[in-house]
């Protein structure tokens, strides 16, 4: 067995160190080792289905570069300190908002939304950005997130078509970006690996190696798409649905290989920002999605995608620390705090870091600039989660905020607590900005009633 | 689509009836399809319409509308619950009048036939199943035993698989997708990699003594919990107190000089692990995977309390606090848990024993990975943690408390049964092994020589192939492989890589990946690849391979003979396993753990929370393998425990770890699935139960009518710890509103009889709440040797109405009322076994097949062994 090298140690990178220091793990590290596999896991989920925008670029020369990141943290924020109780412009910002004071006009809260017919509590954070309903019930079948359905058209035009981060992700059980025939693509948990795909370049030797094992795995695809397809001759028309389906998919990673051969040719952006290193414990969670803010700004920063979803996946988090604060049990047994004061306690400490961590990512990009415009203003992102309340594990009603992305903001959009507006009218809103026409998306019954672009 | 089942067994036997007396060919499903159905439009005006036209629309139901569109699933659902409505008598309601029986008959065989038509003619040309892939449990069984591997960690690289119809094997749900497809392609490669071997001479097989005294962990503890004497592990010469080491006026062991003493030397704990006190053999690291015999020297023991005269200055005389000269010989038996841990903390339980009073050697014979370590848990022990004032051992009484002695940890391996391996051997015969001198090859040490690669390459497939696939191979298969193999070759890469490289295109590829059937009747494999999948949840063995090969499986005879082997082989395991993690939801007994405010006491171990799947396990293999009567799933007289399930249950108790057949008082709650702790933890939220959760899952689960899924908008009920209104006053409300009421006549009672049993199973006269001080908290030691933080509220009602109104004052009242109906709890354990094994829902038209199961096994009290053998020898189980 294999072990990984052990991380880059902090020290080598201390202040006063010389910046030209080469990363103290060489990219040789997701080189080696692999044959066919060729570090599959990371590529296949960085790598989502662009084979299928038709007809190049959607984006004329000239017209902006858009981005969406999509935030759900699983067990949700506490609603009584979320939600503003004035509605419009003017409205007063909920103690939990007031960490967003300083973007108040860049951004959009939301209440009396939800996904129609998403119900089933925990399982619902599959289909945060999906909307696909009934998520518990026993014929349950995912459909594609509006990340991916991004990815599908503008992700050809980066290096990742999209990313999916996770924070504590369990691999197979949660993840946001599902791909169009309703598979999860499992989340990247690891910033340090993130960073390294997206910013250390390897050398001539180790990229024609690279090259090579992707010959090898395209090799390998070619004889199994081949029995696909000749068995597809004597099957029934079922089955031969099942078989086109596997048949789609070798030539779906095909294309992906193909794609991933191209771009090694492409040196990979340099940047300031120094590697990360993972923080040892899951208990260090909060530091996690600090690390996981920071990749996704640098993702855009660098062009290196244009799409990213991250679930903060507080549900498979064990007791977290940060701060002062101290969990005495895990997340998920803490969110349902059956209205216990200690534990609403931890709940609310929790709940502001979120926001105040949530402030930092919005400064960041705010301060970033591209073409004259912030970099926010071209990122739209949608924060909230699958549930209303962890303790009632109610999927209506959810706390939702959109940022950015060139949208009027500054206000609460208020909608019917008992008859919520549908959510996935938000994505219509966000799709049609990133330059693509449609009118529909899951649930949806058309784009956001009162958010306008700029 | 989830298809109303029937309420009633006159429902079967009128589409027995149907079934018999039907000519499909005269109902050509497609050619009437949206169109209403012929011969119910004038039953329904009179008997349905006053409820169910466009006005009323009771149950959303506007039936003089309502089309027939076979094709539409949810169309099809509909009109098999019309059918089940009609022919059970639920419908027209008690109030209305009764039509004539034969206009009834008429109506009712006006739906099925058309219904059976429908599915008759699709099975016919498609199969009930639709072809799927290996989920990817079967993945990594069939990769364990294909490369003689069974310690491979194969499942986790791989997506979690969807579930449609409880179960993880349904062809409509096991999708296909590149992100799977690269996962196969890691998944191989890697198991692939971890066979081949690492050096070309055996490693050597030694036999390694681990000191408890030598290691670290035990040795630190002496010092780090000087003044927490609770924590502390204790230095003994049989069962002496070696005091003098504490003060450092001895060697913490007298060494390799005086083997006779220290074969003596012991340490002997009496805390188990909890947080930062953590224990393990850290001198021994698992070098490399294989087959190890670990051998524990270990004996129990008795400490002292602290004396009077002892007690510190101020703080009184406290016998809680153990003295660490004071140690005797134990008074019971122990019950320790091994496991292998991988850094961080990823705990693989290997093996549990009893330590005796007595120094015994405890001998496990385990499957271990690289770099694995040896952890132990001493499960009865009390684990201490930090909080408001210092921990107590719950088990130190005025007399003293319990330990337990380790003098030492043995450890023999790997073990091997030839160099190289099997696993190795299988991939690449008897060529020979050199020192890797490949640029390429920079993580493998060594190279597999061959002299003409083309041709060995073709001559290993072959071989490879044609243990792989579970079907004949052909030449045609080697060439389509060989290629891939060549084109490394080309690129000048190594024979070995090449060689990865065309095994795992065979691993990827769908005759591998997918279970190959064809409309009709099963061929030998696919029997064979069904009834092993069935019944080991692996790929068939060398006798179903051979059977199947000289084409003898579809005997009955030795159909049957195959089935009992199976169910008799020790990997049956594998079929209890994956079937109860998904019938009874056993997969999910890791989730939502109690409260620890309202249930510390449930944080005092974790061997309750082990032995509950384990008790479930046990009791389901035991009515397998002694065919009992399928009622003992809602009432047995016998049991499964160990001796923390028997504590818990409130049973007379007795020591030992390891699951046995207990007799059960004649009025215990306890005894069938729905009162094992098991049960009721997955069917609650670790804070609090709802008899609503409670119940639809056992309608589903164990009776066989799933309730529909709740409207949009039902409002939910916040649960509140805080005790002030128990879960029942809270759901009174839905109770009264008349269209709620009529699913929740049926959905409550089950979990109205269960409120008795807490989050974990455990018995309850009164809810538990949260104690507002610690002065209003329940007497007792809990989570991490603190005191309890919960208080007792409102009492339990458990008493409950069946859905037609006899009332029952308990859950064994409840079980007796449930026991009435036989038939439905055989007919769906039957369907449950049914969709697990074809990999399909049972729909409308395989109810009489279902039905001829029952008959068969009527006689015998519907015996679980039977059903199994029964579904096995069914046209279910034999057509795709």
């Amino acid at each position: 067995m294999k072990t990984p090298p052990a991380p880059a140690s902090a020290a080598s990178f201390a202040p006063g160190c010389f910046v030209a220091t080469p990363p103290a793990v060489s990219r040789r590290h997701f080189l080696r080792g692999a044959g066919v596999a060729l570090s599959l896991p990371l590529l296949s989920s960085m790598f989502s289905p662009f084979a299928r925008a038709a007809g190049g670029p959607p984006i004329g020369p000239g017209s902006k570069p858009r981005r969406f990141l999509g935030i759900c943290n699983n067990l949700g924020l506490l609603p009584q300190h979320f939600f503003p109780t004035e509605t419009g412009r003017g409205y007063a910002l909920s103690p939990y908002l007031q960490h967003l004071a300083a973007h108040r006009e860049d951004f959009t809260v939301f209440s009396g939304v939800s996904h129609p017919d998403v119900d089933g509590g925990h399982p619902a954070d599959v289909c945060f950005l999906s909307a696909a309903p009934h998520p518990a019930s026993s014929g349950f079948r995912n459909t594609i997130s509006v990340d991916q359905v991004m990815a599908e058209h503008v992700g050809h035009l980066t290096r990742f078509p999209s990313l999916t981060l996770g924070v504590n992700a369990k691999l197979g059980r949660h993840s946001l970006s599902i791909t169009r025939s309703g598979a999860q693509i499992p989340c990247e948990n690891s910033a340090t690996e993130v960073f390294r795909r997206m910013f250390v370049q390897g050398s001539p030797a180790e990229i024609a190696a690279q090259k090579r094992r992707l010959d090898r795995g395209q090799s390998v695809l070619d004889a199994v798409a081949g029995q696909a397809r000749d068995l597809q001759r004597s099957v029934t028309a079922r089955d031969r649905d099942r078989l086109d389906q596997y048949f789609t998919s070798v030539r779906d990673l095909e294309q992906r290989m193909q794609m991933s051969r191209a771009w090694e040719d492409t040196p990979r952006p340099v940047v300031s920002a120094r590697e990360p290193v993972d923080p040892a414990s899951p208990k260090e969670y909060m530091a996690k999605v600090k690390l996981m803010y920071d990749m996704a700004r640098l993702a855009f920063e660098t062009d290196s995608t244009r799409s990213v979803s991250l679930l903060l996946d507080s549900m498979s988090s064990p007791a977290i620390e940060f701060g002062e604060h101290k969990f005495s049990d895990p997340y998920h047994l803490t969110s349902h705090h059956g209205k216990n004061e200690s534990k609403l306690k931890l709940l609310q400490a929790a709940d502001h870091m979120h926001l105040t961590l949530f402030n930092e990512l919005l400064t960041g990009l705010k301060s970033t600039h591209e073409d004259g415009d912030s970099l926010l203003d071209r990122t739209m992102i949608v924060y909230g989660s699958n549930m209303n309340s962890a303790n009632t594990h109610a999927t209506t009603n959810l706390p939702i905020i959109f940022a950015g992305g060139g949208f009027r903001h500054g206000q609460h959009l208020a909608f019917d607590r008992d008859r919520n507006y549908p959510l996935p009218n938000l994505f219509v809103s966000a799709l049609q900005r990133q330059g693509i026409a449609t009118e529909k998306f899951a649930t949806a019954t058309g784009t956001m009633r009162g958010l306008d672009m700029v | 689509m989830r298809q109303s089942h029937p309420t009633r067994s006159r429902v079967q036997q009128a589409i027995a009836k149907v079934a018999v007396g039907l000519c499909a060919a005269a109902w050509p499903g497609a050619a009437i399809a949206a169109a209403p159905l012929p011969g119910t439009a004038a039953f329904i005006e009179q008997h349905c319409a006053a409820c169910h036209d466009e006005t009323e629309k009771k149950g959303e139901l506007d039936l003089t509308a309502l089309k027939f569109e076979p094709t539409n699933a949810d169309n099809f659902a509909t009109w098999v619950k019309v059918f089940d409505r009609a022919s059970s008598g639920e419908m027209p309601p008690k109030k209305k009048p009764r039509p004539a029986s034969a206009d009834l008959a008429a109506f009712t065989h006006a739906v099925a036939a058309p219904l059976l038509a429908h599915e008759q003619e699709r099975a016919a040309r498609e199969g009930r199943a639709t072809r799927r892939r290996l989920n990817r449990e079967e993945y990594e069984n069939a990769l364990r035993d294909l490369l003689h591997a069974p310690w491979l960690e194969i499942k986790d690289r791989l997506p979690e698989d969807a579930v449609a119809h409880n179960y993880n094997k349904i062809g409509d749900a096991l999708e296909m997708t590149h992100v799977q497809v690269a996962r196969y392609l890691d998944a191989a490669d890697y198991a692939l990699r971890q066979v081949i071997a690492h050096q070309a001479e055996r490693p050597a097989t030694t036999v390694t003594r681990y000191y408890a005294r030598d290691q670290k962990t035990f040795q630190s503890n002496i010092a780090k919990y000087r003044n927490e004497q609770e924590r502390m592990v204790i230095p003994v010469l049989d069962v002496k107190a070696q005091y003098e080491i504490y003060e450092k006026k001895a060697p913490i062991t007298v060494g390799a000089a005086d083997p006779a003493t220290r074969e003596r030397e012991a340490f002997v704990e009496i805390a188990s692990q909890y947080e930062s006190y953590e224990m393990w053999f850290d001198a021994f690291t698992v070098p490399r995977a294989g087959r190890y015999k670990l051998r524990f020297n270990t004996f129990t023991a008795w400490v002292g309390p602290e004396k009077p005269e002892q007690a510190a200055p101020g703080k009184g005389h406290r016998w809680w606090i153990p003295d660490l000269r004071d140690v005797s010989i134990g008074r019971r038996t122990e019950p320790v848990t091994i496991y292998a841990e991988t850094i961080p903390h990823n705990l693989r339980v290997i093996g549990k024993f009893d330590a005796q009073i007595e120094p015994t050697v405890h001998e496990l014979d385990v499957w271990l990975v690289a770099g694995e370590t040896i952890r132990l848990d001493l499960t009865r022990l009390f684990r201490s943690r930090q909080g408001a004032g210092r921990f107590r051992n719950p088990l130190a009484t005025e007399e003293g408390a319990p330990g337990v002695g380790f003098r030492w940890l043995e450890v023999e391996g790997p073990l091997l049964d030839a160099w190289p391996t099997a696993g190795h051997r299988l991939l690449f015969g008897d060529l020979p092994l050199k020192q890797n001198d490949h640029p390429a090859l920079d993580d493998f040490p060594l190279d597999v020589v061959s002299t003409d690669p083309r041709r060995d390459a073709a001559r290993l497939l072959r071989h490879f192939l044609a243990q792989a696939y579970r079907r004949p191979t052909t030449e045609a298969d080697v060439q389509r492989f060989l290629p891939v193999v060549e084109n490394v070759l080309r690129a000048g890469d190594p024979f070995v890589e090449a060689m990865i490289s065309g095994f795992t295109s065979v691993l990827c590829s769908p005759d591998f990946v997918g279970l190959e059937e064809k409309p009709g009747a099963l061929d030998d494999h696919a029997l064979a690849a069904r009834l092993s999948f069935f019944l080991q949840n692996t790929a068939p063995d060398a006798e179903l391979r051979a059977l199947a090969a000289a084409g003898k499986l579809r005997q009955p005879a030795v159909l049957r003979a195959q089935t009992d082997r199976l169910l008799d082989s020790p990997k049956s395991a594998q079929f209890v396993n994956a079937f109860l993690d998904y019938w009874l939801d056993l997969r999910t007994m890791s989730g939502a753990a109690p409260d620890p405010i309202l249930y510390g006491d449930y944080y005092l171990d974790d061997l309750l929370n082990d032995s509950a799947p384990e008790e479930t396990r046990a009791f389901f293999t035991e009515l397998v393998r002694r065919d009992l009567p399928t009622r003992n799933i809602v009432d047995s007289d016998f049991a499964m425990l160990n001796e923390r399930l028997a504590k818990h249950y409130g049973l007379p108790l007795f020591e030992g770890v390891a699951m046995r057949r207990v007799p059960l008082p004649a009025a215990s709650v306890r005894g069938g699935l729905l009162t094992q702790a098991s049960i009721l933890k997955v069917t609650a939220n670790g804070t609090s139960t709802s008899p609503v959760k409670r119940g639809a899952w056992i309608l589903d689960r164990i009776l066989g009518r799933p309730p529909s899924p709740p409207p949009p908008n039902t409002p939910v009920v916040e649960p509140d710890t805080r005790g002030a209104k128990t879960i029942r006053e809270q759901l009174d409300q839905h109770r009264d509103v008349a269209s709620c009421a009529f699913c929740h006549r049926a959905i409550d009672p089950p979990g109205f009889a269960l409120e008795s049993f807490d989050v974990m199973g455990g018995w309850r006269d009164r809810y538990r709440a949260t104690a507002e001080n610690a002065a209003a908290a329940h007497e007792g030691i809990a989570y991490g040797g603190q005191k309890l933080l919960f208080r007792f509220a409102q009492p339990v009602d458990a008493t409950g109405e069946m859905a037609d109104g006899r009332k029952f004052s308990d859950v064994r009242e409840f079980k007796r009322f449930l026991l009435e109906d036989e038939a439905q709890l055989a007919r769906n354990l039957t369907q449950q076994l049914a969709v697990y094994a074809t990999g399909a829902p049972v729909g409308f038209a395989d109810r009489a097949a279902i039905e001829g199961i029952l008959a068969r096994t009527r006689a015998g009290g519907y015996g679980v062994r039977s059903l199994v053998r029964e579904l096995v020898q069914s046209e279910l189980f034999l057509k795709k």
